[in-house]
């Protein structure tokens, strides 16, 4: 197992976002994180990437206890993120955006020069590169910031709703950019909303309810689940499913 | 009897500047902006006072509100002016914008007032009174009994009334509140209003037994900033015990050390505060 | 970023070096030499200020430690003062590190806040401690006793060792600009979060740029104190001191290698004006200046004179672009 993630618990004060949660991906997996709106995704998702300090439970990574790591040890042990809202270095270019991920691979300018101009090459924003990442619309932004975080040669990568905000078309394309990073050897974790997208994408899903995890499986599965559909969209769909 | 003297007179004070200290955790809290000048704010309160006694003679029944509706205006004005349109900016534009507020008003009140010391008259709140045997001085039992009340007043009007919690709900959650019908604009605007007047007040109490020079908005500035901390980032009733207690501090300080060395034990204590525990005493995380 | 040719470079060379035998006497060379000195502590400033974006408002702490420092061997071993020079820069880097451990953990207003407060602990305990003058202050040797004093009668000499102080803090910050712990900083300064994300170690950058800075600042202080042969708690730890610094860097352009040359260019001889003008009253009318352009800044132009002029520039060359492109259209539909 690449990541485990165990009864991972996180209160705040007296609220409790995520009550038990746990998830396993193997090496080379893309695996889906679903549920609906207030479930704890994204906090159990901050406590995968060491933004947050799980308030029970513990996160293996290569069997290495992560659980209290920082963000920045998770860059360095190989774990890198995206950010739902892109918080791109807007008055660097997008080359020297990507520089900064790639100095953590590479000390030296050149190297990382190199290293991010290959990144950009593989993202296809190469033409862009002199240009400052202020330029960019919210497509471009999120090319970048996976961009970015591709420079820091990861081994997992944790993608926070990186498709929230394009439009059909850029969809297509981000889900071919997604693809292409998995085959590169990447393994991904991938929040989202957009049920279309993770039912393409991940080999299994895992869906939170209510800081719980309710189910998990392949999409095929997922879909037909009446416990899901339950939590998604009411009882009374749930019995309707069951219908001929 | 001198020691317990000094200890009154500390707990005093304190609770003056947890009335300042009040203002300035609760836009801090908000908005996560520290007004630099909030110091001088203080100074100007105390001018107010100076100015309105000595030209109109108002005693401190008038002095005092005017002091807070000038100040409140002040607040809200360099709210409108500046700072809506640095908060969401860079660092250094925020940390600019209020610290080149506190040159401007404590440049100008040098040139404008001097820097002469001026008081007001000695007899102005009774000399002092006899309490059990301990000698407290009156303007100060004033001060800090109409401080009390007032930051206890500021944190009901905050978690008690509608308006209170209005600006509560903007500084929990802003889109939330928006979503509620709640303008974030004119709360902020409002909330650098009370936190003017708590300052503007503040000043005006503490002119009745401390003389007045545009220099006072320096260490109150920093007191300000060791009381919030202590505190905590955004609690108002963090503010009132850190207050008070640096207002403790300090005076028992003065009497063992020495006037000089009081400020150095506050400021001092303000960097222990930050390697031991930054967040203070009630502060959210 | 945009690469300057190296003809701008020299220009600006020889423009430093021959302006004091160009504009001679006693009152220009005084004053080249001040801008030089003010250049020096606003450029260090900037290393912590401009490129990581953490703002000091302090940073006389560490001019006048390394201000009192020379003197102070002076003072107690009759030593050159070149011996405080080491010693001030050691002791301003343990403050920042006093300063910077727990504040840099925390949100930026932290250490803003503590800057301030414990430049004003130290003027206090400085101005009180007969040990170090007191308010009076300590002053150096009258007459040189060797090339190690560094005492001459004009500004000149001292104007081209500020100089050479100050080619090798700028060409070490362009050096910087082009490394990984520049990079770093900037995109600290630009989001700490994306920046951590990334595997950044912030806090721990944020204290190398400040020890980096404050060890210069330092330096410049201690260069003031052979100058001026006088330090006192008013003139090297006060307030003006700190703001200086602040408005020359933020007015030319903090996070730019020569905003801090630029802003001490403007303002120095403004300030010495304005002094000359008003007498004792200057001061507190530089004060009101520079608050009221510290607000300037922060609101309509953050990023300074240079950030100005970068804008303009890229306006400029969208519009000619612009009028290329549809020139060409033109013609092509004529033929």
């Amino acid at each position: 197992m690449l990541l485990r993630a165990e009864s991972i618990r996180m209160a705040f004060g007296g609220f409790l976002a995520v009550a038990d949660a746990g998830l396993e991906v193997a090496e080379g997996e893309i695996v889906g994180l679903i549920g609906p709106n207030g479930a704890g995704k994204t906090t159990f998702f901050n406590c995968l990437a060491g933004d947050l300090k799980p308030s029970g439970g513990r996160v293996l990574f290569d069997g290495a206890d992560i659980t209290l790591a920082s963000p920045e040890a998770h860059a360095a042990l190989g774990i890198a993120r995206t950010f739902q809202v892109p918080a791109t270095f807007d008055e660097m270019t997008i080359l020297e955006n990507v520089m900064v991920g790639a100095f953590l691979r590479h000390p030296r300018e050149k190297e990382a020069r190199e290293a991010a101009r290959r990144t950009l090459a593989l993202t296809g924003l190469e033409r862009l590169a002199e240009h400052k990442a202020k330029s960019l619309g919210t497509p471009g932004r999120k090319r970048l910031g996976i961009a970015r975080v591709m420079a820091t040669e990861p081994r997992l990568v944790l993608l926070d709703e990186a498709l929230a905000g394009l439009n059909p078309a850029e969809i297509q394309q981000a889900i071919e950019l997604v693809r292409m990073i998995h085959r590169s050897g990447v393994t991904l974790v991938i929040v989202e909303h957009i049920m279309e997208v993770v039912l393409t994408l991940a080999e299994r899903i895992v869906v939170l309810n209510q800081g719980r995890v309710i189910a998990e499986g392949r999409p095929k599965e997922i879909v037909n689940d009446p416990a899901v559909i339950d939590a998604y969209l009411g009882r009374s769909h749930a019995r309707r499913a069951h219908q001929p | 009897m001198i020691l317990l003297q000094v200890i009154v007179g500390g707990l005093l004070i304190g609770a003056v500047y947890a009335l300042f200290s009040s203002g300035l955790t609760l836009i801090w809290g908000m908005m996560n902006v520290i007004n630099f000048a909030h110091g001088e704010f203080v100074m100007l309160g105390m001018y107010a006072a100076f100015w309105a006694f000595t030209l109109a003679g108002l005693g401190p029944a008038g002095f005092a509100p005017l002091a807070a509706v000038l100040l409140f205006i002040l607040g809200v004005f360099v709210y409108l002016a500046l700072v809506r349109h640095v908060m969401r900016g860079p660092m250094l534009a925020q940390i600019l914008s209020t610290f080149g507020l506190l040159l401007l008003l404590r440049y100008s009140a040098f040139w404008a007032f001097t820097a002469n010391f001026v008081t007001l008259p000695d007899d102005l709140v009774g000399g002092s009174i006899n309490l059990g045997g301990i000698l407290v001085s009156a303007p100060k039992l004033l001060a800090g009994v109409i401080a009390i009340l007032l930051t206890a007043g500021m944190h009901l009007l905050l978690t008690r009334t509608a308006i209170g919690s209005q600006i509560l709900a903007v500084a929990e959650d802003r889109q939330a509140a928006m979503l509620m019908g709640i303008k974030p604009d004119r709360m902020q605007a409002l909330a650098w209003g009370l936190s003017g007047a708590s300052a503007g007040i503040a000043g005006a109490l503490i002119a009745t037994f401390f003389p007045i020079s545009p220099t006072v908005g320096e260490s109150l500035t920093i007191i300000a900033f060791v009381t919030v901390t202590l505190g905590g980032f955004g609690s108002v009733p963090g503010a009132m015990i850190a207050g008070v207690l640096i207002g403790l501090i300090e005076s028992l300080s003065a009497f063992y050390f020495g006037p000089i060395f009081q400020d150095v034990v506050v400021y001092g204590l303000f960097v222990v505060i930050l390697w031991v525990r930054p967040h203070g005493l009630l502060g959210k995380a | 970023m945009p690469r300057k040719p190296i003809i701008g470079w020299l220009a600006l060379a020889a423009v430093l070096i021959v302006f004091p035998l160009v504009f001679t006497g006693a009152y220009y060379e005084q004053l080249a030499a001040f801008v030089i000195l003010s250049a020096i502590s606003a450029s260090a400033w900037n290393l912590v200020g401009g490129y990581a974006g953490q703002v000091s408002v302090g940073h006389a702490v560490f001019f006048g430690v390394g201000a009192y420092m020379p003197l102070l061997f002076y003072k107690l071993w009759e030593a050159s003062p070149l011996l405080g020079f080491p010693a001030g820069i050691v002791v301003s880097v343990l403050i920042a590190i006093v300063i910077g451990v727990p504040t840099f953990r925390l949100s930026g207003h932290y250490f803003s806040m503590a800057t301030i407060a414990v430049a004003e602990l130290i003027r206090i305990l400085v101005s009180d401690w007969d040990f170090l003058g007191g308010a009076i202050g300590l002053m150096g040797p009258a007459t040189p006793r060797g090339w190690w004093d560094l005492v001459y009668r004009s500004s000149v000499p001292y104007y081209y060792i500020f100089l050479a102080v100050l080619a090798v803090l700028l060409y070490i910050t362009h050096r910087m600009e082009r490394s990984r712990f520049g990079y770093y900083l900037r995109a600290i300064r630009a989001g700490e979060r994306a920046a951590r994300s990334l595997g950044v170690p912030v806090s721990r950058y944020k204290l190398y740029a400040l020890m980096l800075s404050a060890g210069f600042t330092s330096l410049a202080g201690s260069l003031y104190a052979v100058k001026f042969g006088f330090v006192d708690p008013g003139s090297a730890l006060g307030i003006l001191v700190s703001v200086q610094m602040v408005v020359m860097a933020a007015l030319g352009g903090a996070g730019r290698l020569l905003g801090p040359l630029l802003g001490a260019v403007i303002l120095v001889p403004l300030q010495t004006t304005t002094n000359t003008f008003f007498g004792g009253a200057g001061t507190g009318l530089a004060f009101i200046l520079y608050g009221g352009i510290i607000m300037l800044l922060s609101r309509f132009e953050p990023g300074g004179l240079l950030e100005l002029w970068e804008r303009f520039q890229a306006r400029r060359e969208a519009r000619t672009a612009r009028g290329r492109a549809l020139l060409g259209a033109g013609e092509d539909h004529a033929a």
